[in-house]
């Protein structure tokens, strides 16, 4: 389309328009002129013609314009515009057959130059209504277009090109070429008559106006019709404009679409409900499927639900009935129906159909016979979400079987739509729950992790190291230093039975414990009767923590060790080049919950050797486990530490770690917390 | 995976475990337990052959019940367990305040002779 906004472009093409209009009335009263006193007026009637052409064109650019600038109008109002010039020009038609009526054979009457004039301007307003009218047709053709009505259109609009100039090729006589153009262009006119996708988008009502409006169009372009045909007959005319083929062939187009649009409205509208309600329905589906916005919620996606299934089916009565079991409450559960009824309604529905159990009989749509004077047939629709029914609409209708199969379809449709998303709303929700879980955890997790100490206490004469892996984001292993003075360090290991979050909990009590007691320079032993006594009184009582304890003494090469219950500490001789588990008794802390404890530890002291290893674990490592179910065990780490005594602390927990990981394999599982703890004894203090 | 068979012989209750104890079923456990002993059970013995693992949570449960076995005088034993489990017992100390036994004859025996 012409973009230049700055030109007034419907006003030139007005202008030029009347213009044009002028100069042919002028031309054609010189040459009346010329032809009744038999003289040559120098015109030839090629003039007539060109100017009648270029007379078309404006106009046709007038009303594009025109068009153009209201092409988001509707229906109905496009259509009023053809009506009203419609009626103005066989008004104005009408209004000469009076004046001239009126004359009689008076010397006005019979004026040749007046009766021109009064033809010219009938002869204008019936080319503005027919050019008007064809673009309003081309509008209503297009819509909903595809390439294949483009095209068709685009071919008739070239053949009226072509009818255009015909003239100068027939020199306005009606022959068979004529005939022959018309014909092409009334087939083509009805080819293109077949489009009118509009007319099912009107309502009811609207179908009524259009029937008028299209009826009013059809008069007007007879009547017009009529009165170029009898000018056409009356030989005291010469110059004849209206015996034109593209004033015939628009005659033929615009009779013949608002014919077939005339028809096709009248016989839509009996099923115009039809296609409403389906118009309806595609809202309501539309409703149901977006999903439930935050500050929504599902009672109202049921509400709008129970409306939609008793618009689709034609319900006298419905309601909706929730599962007891279910949080949610619906202001209006009952449609059209008091309670009372309702509850006489509900009790002829047979038991075995309202059970809130799922089953066969119960999670499908089913049509249910009513013995009630006035209501004769129920629908069952239950709503289905994670095989659970959250609830059920009763939908009633005063006929018998009053639901078919269309109706039992779309109301299912809306049903499982709706259950969509009621439970795209539970599980959105329930993934923002989750999502803070998993935040906490992820505190919870950093916090842990802040009381495993970072840096461990030692002197030059060992080396330490440690590792700690949790099976789930916290944990119950606890390992930690202390430095008692320039030559003594103690070191724990300590496992919370279970995992999890509860062994976390354990796991913060015990390094409470264990920083409280150490500063007491207890003796191992003594440090495990006052950590039971401590630990008694916190943990569950199915809960209990091993733990290990060493206190290395550097001057004298020695270490003290008590165990309670812990996994036995592997211990490498440089000397021997053999690995050993420590065996000493020691019973878990918690586990003997009274004085009786002091019985069940033990303590030794121990020398040690430059190059000596000590390897404290947890039962997570042993307890790794392959494809194959075999545990790695004992002696799969005694042999790995005595295999790789040499290496450095952190290179020798590298390769226990790696160690574990290729045993337990890609399928296997450490479904434990583990840690490990290496000292290596390097050289004398 | 951990089925629990109840056998009830003359003042003996059996819980024969069969399968693993681990955190994830260890409420079975106590709950079987819990039942013997509400139901006044004098003797009760586990059988332990088909035990193929027991993890801390399960330990954890027959530590719980040490006191309430030596308030109501329940005698509890333990028999059967292979090597693996049995040293997993040992280990935490379990062995000194339950009586583990190779059999169910020697079980009944030290019965009598306490």
């Amino acid at each position: 389309m012409i973009k230049t906004t700055s030109l007034p472009l419907g006003r030139i093409s007005l202008l030029l328009a009347i213009l044009v209009w002028l100069a042919l009335v002028l031309v054609d009263l010189i040459r009346i002129f010329g032809m009744i006193n038999n003289l040559d007026s120098g015109i030839s009637e090629e003039v007539t013609w060109i100017l009648e052409i270029l007379f078309f064109f404006f106009v046709y650019l007038v009303y594009r314009h025109v068009f153009w600038k209201t092409r988001q109008a509707d229906f109905l109002t496009l259509i009023w515009r053809g009506v009203s010039t419609g009626l103005f020009a066989a008004g104005a038609g009408l209004l000469t057959e009076l004046i001239y009526l009126a004359f009689g054979e008076s010397k006005l009457g019979t004026d040749p130059f007046l009766n021109n004039i009064f033809y010219h301007i009938n002869f204008a307003w019936t080319s503005a209504f027919l050019i008007s009218t064809a673009l309003l047709w081309k509008h209503l053709i297009l819509y909903q277009k595809n390439t294949q009505v483009v095209k068709q259109w685009k071919v008739f609009e070239l053949s009226m090109l072509g009818a255009l100039f015909f003239v100068f090729f027939n020199h306005n006589n009606f022959d068979y070429s004529f005939l022959f153009g018309l014909v092409i262009l009334l087939v083509i006119s009805i080819l293109l008559a077949v489009n009118l996708k509009w007319i099912p988008y009107l309502n009811f009502k609207e179908k009524w106006k259009t029937l008028l409006f299209l009826f009013l169009i059809l008069l007007s372009s007879g009547i017009l019709f009529y009165r170029v045909l009898s000018y056409g007959n009356e030989a005291k005319l010469q110059i004849n404009l209206t015996d034109n083929l593209f004033i015939m062939a628009l005659f033929g187009f615009v009779f013949a679409y608002g014919l077939f649009s005339f028809l096709v409205t009248l016989f839509n509208l009996p099923t115009s409900s039809v296609f409403e309600q389906k118009l309806t329905e595609a809202i309501n589906f539309q409703k149901l499927s977006q999903s439930i916005q935050p500050e929504e919620n599902e009672e109202q996606v049921l509400d709008i639900l129970l409306d939609s299934c008793m618009s689709a089916s034609y319900s006298d009565c419905a309601w909706i009935e929730l599962n007891p079991k279910e949080q949610i409450q619906i202001k209006n559960p009952l449609r059209l129906v008091d309670q009372a009824t309702q509850t006489t309604l509900a009790s002829l529905i047979p038991q075995e159909n309202q059970s809130w159990i799922p089953g066969a009989a119960t999670e499908q749509t089913q049509t249910v016979r009513l013995n009630h004077p006035s209501y004769k047939s129920a629908l069952l629709v239950p709503l289905l979400v994670n095989k659970f029914i959250l609830a059920r609409i009763v939908l009633i209708k005063e006929v018998k079987e009053g639901f078919n199969k269309e109706m039992m379809n779309i109301i299912g449709t809306f049903a499982r739509q709706a259950c969509i998303s009621v439970e795209n709303h539970r599980l959105l929700s329930q993934a923002i729950a989750n999502e803070r879980y998993q935040e906490e955890l992820k505190i919870a997790q950093r916090v842990q992790k802040a009381l495993l100490p970072l840096k461990l206490d030692h002197p030059d004469s060992f080396q330490i190291c440690a590792y700690s892996n949790t099976a789930d984001e916290v944990g119950g292993d606890y390992y930690d230093t202390y430095q008692v003075d320039a030559n003594h360090f103690v070191i724990i290991m300590g496992d919370v039975s279970g995992k999890g979050t509860s062994a976390a909990f354990h796991m913060a009590q015990m390094k409470g414990v264990f920083q409280s007691l150490i500063q007491l320079g207890l003796q191992p032993a003594e440090f495990m009767k006052k950590a039971n006594a401590a630990l008694s009184k916190c943990l569950e009582r199915n809960h209990f923590i091993t733990a290990s304890i060493f206190e290395i003494d550097t001057l004298t090469q020695s270490f003290r060790h008590a165990r309670a219950g812990h996994i036995p500490t592997l211990w490498y001789r440089a000397q021997e080049k053999t690995a050993a588990y420590i065996s000493i008794e020691g019973l878990g802390l918690g586990i003997v919950r009274n004085q009786t404890y002091q019985n069940h530890v033990h303590e030794k002291t121990f020398d040690y050797q430059q190059g000596d290893l000590l390897v404290l674990l947890t039962d997570g490592i042993l307890e790794g486990r392959n494809e194959q179910g075999e545990l790695f065990g004992y002696d799969r780490l005694k042999k790995l530490v005595e295999e790789h005594h040499h290496l450095s602390p952190p290179a020798l927990q590298q390769v226990l770690i790696d160690s574990l990981h290729q045993f337990v394999g890609g399928d296997g599982m450490i479904d434990d917390d583990y840690s490990l703890l290496v000292v290596k004894f390097t050289q004398p203090d | 995976m951990l089925r629990i068979e109840k056998i009830k012989e003359e003042n003996k209750d059996i819980l024969r475990l069969i399968g693993e104890v681990d955190a994830s079923n260890s409420v079975l456990l106590d709950q079987s337990i819990q039942e013997v002993v509400q139901q006044g059970a004098s003797f009760l013995l586990i059988d332990g052959k088909e035990l193929g693992y027991i993890s801390s949570a399960g330990l954890g449960v027959f530590m719980s019940y040490l006191d309430d076995f030596s308030e109501r005088g329940i005698r509890f034993a333990i028999f059967g367990l292979n090597d693996q489990v049995g040293e997993v017992f040992k280990i935490l100390g379990l062995d000194r305040l339950i009586s583990i036994v190779p059999d169910k004859s020697t079980a009944i025996a030290s019965q009598h002779e306490s």
